[in-house]
C-alpha cells in the first residue's frame, strides 16, 4: 500500500526531470544515428534488398508450380508438345562461365532474359511459333485476359530467371529455331475398335481427364501425364523403388491394372504441381468400373508410347 | 533599404558590432517564444525562480501554442496520479504519427500495382524507412492504449461530470478517430494481413438492413476492395481523420484548459469544481515545473519507442494482397478482437453445451426476432456502445466524484472491462471451460500444418537456417534421423511438428476435435534452384468414413529470404 501510494504520488524532481530528459534526447538521437548507420554504411539496406528478391522468389515458385509446371515441367525442363525448356542454357544463358541467352539471338529480342519471360507470360504467345507445341502460349495477366495479377507476373520471372545460377543442360526440350518445325505433324497411329472403346472410358465413365493430360485429349494437372505411360510402366517395373513399395506388375499391362485398380500400391514422386501424394487417384476404380471396361482402358493405355 | 540598413549601422557604430548581433538575435529569439529572453529560457531550464513581474506568463497570453495551455496547475495534480500524463502521451503520439506518417507518405503511391512494391521499396531502398514504418507502426497501436487508458482514468477519477460534459464527448471523438486512423492505416500496405482484415472488418457494414450494401460501396468504392477501397482508405487515413482529429484536439485541449485539471477527487466538497480556483500557496507554474516534466515524458516516450522500433519491433509485411485467396485463421487487428468475438458467441449464456433446454444457440434466438447475430453485434451494439459513451456525462445521476460514492458506476466499469477482455480472448484456446468459443480451428491435421506453415505470418519451418535444410525425407519421429550438430534447428522443428501431432491426439480442441489415432506423416526437404529448397509436410491418416487421407502443405525457402 505504501509503495502503491509512493508510485501514484511520484513527481520526478527537477533535477531528474533534466536527466532523465537529457537521457531521453541523446537516446533518440543516437538511435537515429545508428539505424542510419547501418541502413547507409552496413548496408542493412542491401541485406533487406537480398530478403525481399529472396521472398518474392517464393513467391513467384508458388505461381510457377501452381500455373507452369503443368507445361513447362517441374524443373522447367519443358514437356514433349506441351512446352519448351525455360530452365536450360539455351534459353536463360547462364551466370558462370557468363554464356549470353541463344534463344533470344535466334529470335531476335534486344530486351534481357527477364523482359521476355515477362512479357511472354503476361501477354502469352498469340500465334503458335511453332506446329510442334501443341497450344498457343496462353496469356497470364488479367490485363490480357490471363488469371495472375501483374505481381505475380513478376515474381513468376523472378523464379524463373533464377534457374540461371545453375541451368539444365540435360534432358531439356529445347524450342525449334524460328522457322523450323512448321510443317505438318505426323499422324497419329488410328486405334483398334477395343483402344477406341477404352479411350472413350478415359474421357467418359473413368474421369480420368480431371486428373490426367493426353495431348490433344486431356489437360488435367492433378496426375503425372498419360503421354508415354506404356514406355513408363515399361521402365517402372524394373525399379528398385517400384519393388521396394509392393509393386508386383512385371509387365506394362499389369502395371497399368495396378495404378488403376490399387493406386496406393506404388506413389509415383512427380505429380504436374509437386510431388504426387496418395489417396489423390479415385480409390474404387475397380467397382464403379464394369471388367471390359477396365480391359478396354488398359489397351488404349498401352497405345501411349 | 537605406532606413533600415542605416537604423543597424548606427547601433552598431554605437554599442559594437558584438552587442548588436546579441541584442539583435534575442530580439528574434524573444519574438519566436513570444516574450521570453534566451536568459530567461536558460533560467526555466535550470529551475531558477522568477524575475518579478513573471515573464512566464506572456507566451500563454502572447503566443498560440502556450495559450492552449494553463499558466498554472494546482499542485495536487502534477504528480503521477490523477492524470499518469496519459491525455499529453496521447496528444505526443498524434504528434509523432503526424511526422512519421508525412515520411511514409513521400514514398507511397494509394495504387493496387504500386502500393505493395512501395512498401518493399521503403524496406530496402530507402535510408530510415523500416525504421520510420516500425515507428508509425508501433506508435500507432501504442497510441490505442494510451488513448485507451486516458479514457479509463477519465472516468476512473469521475473527471467527465460537470463542468468536463463535453470536453469528455470530444474525447470520444478522439477515441473515434483514433481507431478509425488505425483501421484505415492497416489496409494501406496491401498485403494479405492488410487485405482480409480490412475487409473482415468493413463486410460488418454488409449486415446493416437497407443501407448496408450502399455503405460498403461508399467505404469500399466497389463490391470488393480494390483500386478504389484504397484510394479511399488512403484518404480517410492522411485527409479526413486526422482533420477530424486536429479539430476536436482543439477542442479537447481549449477545454481543459477552460476547466482546468480536475483536482483528485477526495480533495473537493461533492458537485463543487475548484480546480481554477487556486491558491497562491499551491500553484505550480506551467513554466518550468510542467514545462520541463512534459519534455521529459515526450523525451522519455520517443526513445523507449524509437529503441523498440530500432531493435525488437518489425512491423509486418505479409506477402501480396490476394482477393482470391483467404489466409486460414484471418483476425481484426487486435483492438477489434472484442467485435469477432461478439459475433461468435455460440450460445446466450456462456456455459458451451449444458443446459440446452434453456441456453439455445444465439442465431435460433435472434432469428425469432428477423436479426442475424452479424446484424445485431455488428450494427446495432456498437452504434449503442458508442452513443452511451458519448452519454455517460449527461446520463450519470451521481453528483459526487468520490470513489465510496460510486460503487455501481465503478463495478459497472469493471464488468465492462472484464467483458470486453473476455469476447477478445475468445477466439484463443485457452481451455478455461466457456472460452474458446469463437475458435475457428478446423482438421487438426490441417491446424498442424498451419501451426508451422501458416498461411500468412511467421512461420518456424521459413525461419530454419537454409544450410540445416539437409535433402530428403525424414519420418515424423521423436528421434528424427537428423544430425543434431549439423541441422539443430531442422531437428527442433521436426520433432515439434511430431509432439504438437501427438498432442493433437490426446488432446481436444475447444470444437472437440482430435487428431486421428494412426496420423503418421513425414517432412521432405527438395532442392529447387541452387538457393530455393522447398518443404513439405505430409501427414497421412483415416478420416471419419475411414478412408486413407493425405494432407500435405509446403513451404518455399529461399537462401537469402532471413524470416529469423
Ligand atoms: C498450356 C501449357 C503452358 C503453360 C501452362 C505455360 N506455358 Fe509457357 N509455353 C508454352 C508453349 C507451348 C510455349 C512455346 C510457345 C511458342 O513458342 O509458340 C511456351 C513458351 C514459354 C516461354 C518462352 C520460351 C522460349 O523458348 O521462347 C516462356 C518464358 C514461358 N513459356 C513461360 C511460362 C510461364 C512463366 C508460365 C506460367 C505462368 C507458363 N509459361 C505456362 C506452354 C505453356
Ligand atoms: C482425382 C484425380 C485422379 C483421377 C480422377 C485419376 N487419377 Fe490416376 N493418378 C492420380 C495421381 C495423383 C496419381 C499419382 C499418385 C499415385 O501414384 O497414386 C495417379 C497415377 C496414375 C497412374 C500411374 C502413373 C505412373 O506414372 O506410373 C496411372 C496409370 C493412372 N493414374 C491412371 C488413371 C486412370 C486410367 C484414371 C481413370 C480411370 C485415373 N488415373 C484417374 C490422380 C488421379
Ligand atoms: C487523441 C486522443 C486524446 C488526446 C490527445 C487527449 C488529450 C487530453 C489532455 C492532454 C488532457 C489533459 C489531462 C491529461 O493529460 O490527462 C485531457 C483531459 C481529458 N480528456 Fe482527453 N484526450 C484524448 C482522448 C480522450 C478520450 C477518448 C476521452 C474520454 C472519452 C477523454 C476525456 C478527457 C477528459 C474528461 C479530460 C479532463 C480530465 C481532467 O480534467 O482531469 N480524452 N485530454
Amino acid at each position: 500500500m505504501n509503495l502503491f501510494y509512493k508510485i501514484i504520488t511520484f513527481k520526478p524532481s527537477f533535477g531528474l526531470r533534466i536527466v532523465s530528459g537529457l537521457v531521453g534526447i541523446v537516446l533518440c538521437l543516437a538511435t537515429c544515428g545508428i539505424v542510419g548507420l547501418t541502413d547507409m554504411v552496413a548496408a542493412q539496406l542491401k541485406t533487406n534488398d537480398d530478403a525481399f528478391e529472396g521472398r518474392l522468389i517464393e513467391a513467384g515458385a508458388r505461381v510457377y508450380f501452381e500455373q507452369c509446371a503443368r507445361c513447362h515441367g517441374l524443373q522447367g525442363k519443358g514437356n514433349d508438345g506441351a512446352a519448351p525448356a525455360i530452365s536450360s542454357v539455351a534459353f536463360l544463358g547462364a551466370k558462370t562461365p557468363p554464356t549470353p541467352s541463344q534463344r533470344l539471338k535466334d529470335i531476335g529480342w534486344s530486351g534481357s532474359i527477364e523482359s521476355y519471360i515477362e512479357a511472354v507470360t503476361a501477354s502469352g504467345i498469340p500465334i503458335k511459333s511453332s506446329q510442334v507445341w501443341e497450344q498457343n502460349h496462353p496469356p497470364f495477366a488479367q490485363r490480357f485476359g490471363g488469371p495472375l495479377r501483374d505481381d505475380q507476373i513478376k515474381n513468376v520471372t523472378k523464379f524463373v530467371a533464377n534457374w540461371k545460377q545453375k541451368p539444365y543442360t540435360d534432358g531439356v526440350i529445347e524450342a525449334p529455331k524460328p522457322g523450323a518445325g512448321s510443317g505438318p505433324q505426323p499422324t497419329p497411329i488410328p486405334l483398334g475398335p477395343k483402344e477406341n472403346a477404352g479411350l472413350e472410358v478415359f474421357k467418359g465413365a473413368g474421369g480420368c481427364t480431371a486428373c490426367h493430360a493426353i495431348r490433344g485429349i486431356a489437360t488435367g494437372a492433378v496426375g503425372p501425364t498419360m503421354n508415354k505411360i506404356a514406355a513408363t510402366a515399361e521402365k517402372r517395373v524394373t525399379q528398385a523403388d517400384y519393388k521396394a513399395a509392393g509393386g508386383k506388375a512385371t509387365d506394362v499391362a499389369s502395371y497399368l491394372r495396378e495404378s488403376i485398380v490399387s493406386p496406393n500400391t506404388y506413389i509415383v514422386p512427380d505429380c504436374p504441381q509437386g510431388a504426387c501424394a496418395s489417396g489423390v487417384m479415385t480409390q474404387n476404380l475397380q467397382q464403379t468400373l464394369k471388367p471390359e471396361e477396365l480391359e478396354n482402358l488398359i489397351a488404349y493405355l498401352m497405345t501411349l508410347r | 533599404m537605406a532606413i533600415i540598413g542605416q537604423k543597424l549601422v548606427n547601433q552598431i557604430r554605437e554599442t559594437g558590432l558584438k552587442a548588436t548581433v546579441a541584442q539583435r538575435t534575442d530580439d528574434a529569439f524573444t519574438r519566436f517564444t513570444a516574450g521570453l529572453t534566451w536568459d530567461d529560457v536558460r533560467g526555466i531550464l535550470r529551475g531558477d525562480p522568477p524575475a518579478k513581474p513573471n515573464p512566464r506568463v506572456k507566451p500563454h497570453t502572447e503566443g498560440f501554442w502556450f495559450h492552449i495551455r494553463p499558466t498554472f496547475y494546482h499542485e495536487a495534480v502534477t504528480t503521477l496520479y490523477p492524470t499518469f500524463r496519459l491525455g499529453y502521451l496521447s496528444a505526443l503520439f498524434f504528434l509523432i504519427e503526424t511526422i512519421t506518417g508525412m515520411f511514409l507518405m513521400i514514398f507511397y503511391t494509394p495504387s493496387p500495382e504500386r502500393a505493395f512494391a512501395n512498401m518493399i521499396d521503403i524496406l530496402t531502398n530507402v535510408p530510415f524507412g523500416s525504421f520510420m514504418r516500425d515507428l508509425h507502426r508501433l506508435g500507432a497501436e501504442v497510441m490505442v492504449v494510451v488513448v485507451t487508458l486516458h479514457m479509463w482514468r477519465t472516468f476512473i477519477t469521475a473527471s467527465y461530470k460537470k463542468p468536463r460534459q463535453f470536453t469528455w464527448f470530444t474525447g470520444v471523438v478522439l477515441l473515434i478517430v483514433t481507431m478509425f486512423l488505425s483501421f484505415s492505416g492497416y489496409l494501406l500496405p496491401w498485403d494479405q494481413l492488410a487485405f482480409w482484415a480490412v475487409t473482415i472488418g468493413t463486410s460488418m457494414a454488409d449486415a446493416a438492413p437497407l443501407v448496408g450494401r450502399e455503405v460498403n460501396l461508399l467505404l469500399r468504392g466497389a463490391p470488393d476492395i480494390g483500386a478504389g477501397g484504397l484510394l479511399r482508405f488512403y484518404l480517410f487515413h492522411v485527409l479526413l481523420f486526422p482533420a477530424i482529429g486536429l479539430v476536436f484536439l482543439g477542442v479537447h485541449y481549449y477545454k481543459v484548459v477552460r476547466w482546468g485539471l480536475s483536482l483528485p477527487p477526495e480533495m473537493e466538497a461533492i458537485g463543487e469544481d475548484t480546480a481554477r480556483k487556486v491558491d497562491q500557496t499551491k500553484r505550480v507554474m506551467f513554466m518550468p515545473d510542467i514545462l520541463t516534466n512534459e519534455i521529459m515524458y515526450a523525451a522519455v516516450a520517443t526513445a523507449i519507442l524509437a529503441v523498440a522500433s530500432a531493435t525488437f519491433y518489425n512491423a509486418p509485411l505479409e506477402t501480396h494482397s490476394n482477393p482470391q485467396v483467404t489466409p486460414l485463421h484471418t483476425v481484426a487487428p487486435w483492438y477489434f478482437y472484442w467485435l469477432q468475438g461478439l459475433i461468435k458467441i455460440p450460445h446466450i449464456l456462456p456455459l458451451g453445451e449444458s443446459l440446452s433446454f434453456i441456453n439455445k444457440p444465439v442465431d435460433e434466438v435472434f432469428a425469432l426476432v428477423g436479426l442475424t447475430p452479424k446484424m445485431l453485434w455488428g450494427i446495432i451494439v456498437p452504434p449503442i456502445i458508442i452513443v452511451l459513451l458519448f452519454a455517460i456525462p449527461y446520463i450519470d445521476p451521481n453528483p459526487s466524484r468520490r470513489y465510496k460514492d460510486r460503487k455501481v458506476a465503478l463495478s459497472l466499469a469493471v464488468i465492462f472491462e472484464l467483458l470486453i477482455l473476455y469476447l477478445s480472448l475468445g477466439g484463443i484456446a485457452t481451455g478455461v471451460p466457456g472460452t474458446g468459443f469463437g475458435y475457428v480451428g478446423g482438421n487438426p491435421v490441417v491446424e498442424v500444418a498451419q501451426e508451422f506453415i501458416p498461411d500468412e505470418g511467421e512461420s518456424e519451418v521459413k525461419a530454419i537456417p537454409f544450410d540445416q535444410l539437409i535433402v530428403g525425407k525424414y519420418p515424423l519421429a521423436n528421434d528424427p534421423a537428423i544430425d543434431d550438430h549439423k541441422a539443430p534447428k531442422f531437428r527442433e522443428i521436426v520433432r515439434a511438428i511430431y509432439a504438437d501431432m501427438e498432442h493433437r491426439k490426446h488432446v481436444a480442441d475447444p470444437l472437440g476435435k482430435k487428431m486421428p489415432e494412426e496420423a503418421e506423416g513425414d517432412v521432405t526437404v527438395r532442392l529447387l534452384q541452387e538457393d530455393l529448397k522447398e518443404f513439405v509436410i505430409t501427414i497421412r491418416y483415416i478420416d471419419e468414413n475411414q478412408a486413407p487421407q493425405t494432407f500435405s502443405k509446403n513451404a518455399y525457402i529461399h537462401k537469402n529470404s532471413d524470416y529469423h
